[in-house]
């Protein structure tokens, strides 16, 4: 059976993808950075204790911006796939740490191409590149697509877009099967807090139960195309089982607004948004009239991307893919979830124990 | 009227000694960097005669402690990024060091300045390289880049992230995409002074024979002195903007071996033994550009064309064996 080296194992797409690979069989490895604090939450369920034989599910510690960690794990490793998920993946923290997220995210990806050269793997490691819709930033067409032609406009895209190139040129250069899939926004109930969905129904599912108050959004006419994780991870691993190394768009092919997620979400909790106002002082009220969302420009973006919207026809066309959770499915599984962890807050404060507000 | 002050990261390299002697011709003061400045050589501002007149710092770009202490002591009001691992090849085996010191580098540089609040200017050197095969189309400021090299995609990385500080914060900041660009101070790696240097040997005597890779690859060549001049006209603008700076001629490399032989009286077949294990894996077949925004809005255009490089640079050859021996 296979054998696959996931970095970012830890986060949203990781955890999907190792599950759905040791579904398929795969031995799954992945690569933890090492923090002080427990970040395994996401993959708890899949954690195999090392006293156990033959295990399929193995951790190691490493980091994207040490060299000599990833062509240890890759030589111990031997993967015959390789999924590069591991990066500084926020757009607005790039432009506070933009070299870091360079390092991380542009040079990261040249270590591992490079790990699978120094080591011979040429002809055996098989290796995913995970690009971002981000490289279109202010965009040159509608839809875009794979052949669209790139305005990153973040420290974060620049770096991604490094990547991009990087292993297309590994790919011409040394015949690496390497490939990039460039994935608009994908959500999940496990998506990391701060990204705007996850923000939003956390906080109107907090809203809802009253452990919070408001919620304060930035550009809310931001469109964008999200589709859920679960159905992309998929995708990520039908790019490395085709004869020749290809890139491709991931989407859905449909765009909301943020707002139009607020709506949605609202909608799914049974809570009434009336809107008011425009711009910095555009404001949603609850049907009693109080504030529940309103604009806080400190979440505005030195440089804001207004629109995305992909065009999937060609991963639909050669790979037979096509996304099978709508957005309204997508909004009501993560309200869902939500509102659940928000109900056990809401039990174990009742009963006079702490819990954290996790607010950044 | 007080004196302008120019930074120029990389002043020992081609590019950066022409620029020193232009912004010297025009009353800067000038500032170059280098690595290590104590040990660099500074070989082309000695050949330009204008050593002494530059005062050169020690700078490497990949630390922005370094790249913070010669911003604030030199104060420049324009800084001119030509530093950087320059070589294709070498990208191959360097990838790493071409992407910090290109790539990390000009960030440095970017945030140094946003650090500083400094009102400074910048110029980044940007390359045709990131066009990679531009087909019979030639290249203008709207064509999507398709790096082929490390170095390549190192550069057009570099690219987008003075666009993104220009558009996020307001610099002043600009790339200038430049097309191959030559002169007597080239290294001899670059094979256009490969080729002229040895046909300036066999001319003497020499029964050398000539390896070559590819010949059949087509550049615009244009003649480094003149394009120096564009980079300053980038930074005197009221808006910054991304320009490409070219002849608008392309030719084969084979139309270049054979002016530079000619030129001595030879026949390049006589002397050329064409070697295939030279050839790079992505070597890039055509190159084509098309100046035509730098000619209306810079009032800027190549005067000097292939064959009058050629002339040049063998004339330069010539004399400089000829003082030597």
């Amino acid at each position: 059976m296979k054998t696959a080296l996931i970095t970012g194992i830890t986060g949203q797409d990781g955890a999907y993808l190792a599950e759905f690979l040791l579904k398929k069989g795969y031995t799954v490895h992945g690569l933890k950075r090492r923090t002080s604090l427990f970040n395994t939450d996401r993959i708890d369920h899949l954690y195999q204790d090392p006293h156990v034989d033959n295990r399929k599910f193995i951790l190691h510690h490493g980091d994207m911006t040490d060299s000599s960690s990833l062509v240890r794990i890759i030589q111990q490793v031997q993967p015959d796939e390789i999924y590069n998920l591991a990066a500084q993946s926020h757009v607005a923290v790039s432009f506070e740490e933009p070299e870091y997220t360079a390092n991380s995210d542009a040079l990261g990806v040249l270590r591992v191409l490079e790990a699978i050269r120094i080591l011979g793997l040429e002809k055996k490691t098989r290796f995913y590149q995970a690009s971002t819709s981000e490289l279109f930033g202010k965009v040159q067409e509608i839809p875009q697509k794979e052949t669209t032609p790139f305005y990153p406009r973040s420290p974060y895209a620049v770096a991604k877009m490094y990547g991009y190139w990087i292993v297309v040129n590994y790919r011409e250069a040394y015949g690496i099967y390497a490939c990039n899939g460039i994935l608009f926004n994908h959500e999940s109930p496990i998506r990391g807090e701060t990204f705007v969905t996850r923000k939003i129904t956390r906080a109107l599912a907090r809203i809802k139960l009253g452990l919070q108050d408001a919620l304060f959004l930035g550009n809310m006419d931001a469109k964008r195309d999200w589709g859920h994780a679960k159905d992309y991870v998929e995708m990520q691993w039908l790019m490395l089982q085709q004869e020749h190394p290809e890139d491709f768009v991931i989407a859905t092919g449909v765009q909301h607004s943020v707002r139009d997620f607020v709506n949605a979400a609202a909608t799914e909790l049974g809570i009434q948004i009336r809107w008011e106002g425009e711009g910095v002082d555009e404001k949603g009220y609850d049907t009693s009239g109080k504030c529940i969302v309103a604009v806080d420009p400190r979440y505005f973006r030195p440089t804001e991307v207004e629109t995305l919207l992909g065009d999937p026809s060609k991963a639909k066309q050669k790979l037979g893919w096509t996304p099978k959770i709508s957005f309204d499915e997508l909004v009501s599984e993560m309200v869902r979830e939500d509102l659940k962890s928000a109900e056990r807050d809401e039990l174990v404060k009742k009963h006079g124990y702490k819990t954290m507000d996790y607010l950044e | 009227m007080t004196i302008k002050r120019a930074l120029i990261c990389g002043v020992s390299g081609q590019d950066g000694a022409y620029l020193a002697q232009l912004l010297l011709h025009k009353g800067y003061a000038v500032f170059g960097t280098s690595r290590d400045a104590q040990t660099a050589s500074f070989r082309n501002l000695e050949l330009l005669g204008i050593r002494s007149h530059v005062s050169c710092e020690s700078m490497a770009l990949n630390d922005f402690r370094s790249v913070l202490h010669v911003l604030s002591k030199v104060r420049p009001d324009e800084i001119y990024n030509l530093a950087g691992q320059s070589s294709v090849g070498l990208s191959f085996d360097q990838p790493v060091e071409t992407m910090e010191s290109i790539a990390v580098g000009t960030l440095n540089l970017l945030e140094g300045i946003r650090f500083l609040g400094a009102t400074a200017r910048l110029y980044n050197a940007g390359s045709s390289e990131c066009f990679g095969n531009t087909g019979a189309r030639a290249a203008d400021e709207n064509t999507p880049f398709h790096p082929r090299s490390p170095y390549a995609v190192a550069k057009a990385a570099a690219h987008w992230t003075v666009a993104s500080y220009r558009d996020a914060y307001g610099l002043y900041a600009c790339t200038g995409i430049l097309f191959n660009h030559e002169s007597p101070l080239r290294p001899e790696r670059f094979v256009t002074k490969k080729i002229v240097a040895a046909a300036c040997r066999i001319a003497r005597g020499s029964r050398e024979k000539l390896s070559l890779g590819n010949i059949e690859v087509i550049r615009d060549w244009g003649w480094a002195p003149e394009y120096v001049e564009a980079m300053w006209r980038m930074l005197q603008q009221q808006t910054p903007k991304e320009f490409v700076i070219a002849t608008g001629e392309s030719h084969t490399l084979e139309e270049f071996l054979s002016t530079a032989f000619q030129a001595l009286g030879l026949d390049w077949r006589d002397h050329v033994v064409l070697d295939s294990t030279i050839m790079r894996q992505s070597d890039l077949v055509a190159s084509y550009a098309n100046p035509s925004l730098a000619d209306k809005l810079l009032d800027w255009r190549a005067n000097m064309r292939m064959v009058d490089i050629v002339d040049l640079l063998v004339n330069a050859q010539m004399t400089r064996s000829a003082s030597v021996s």
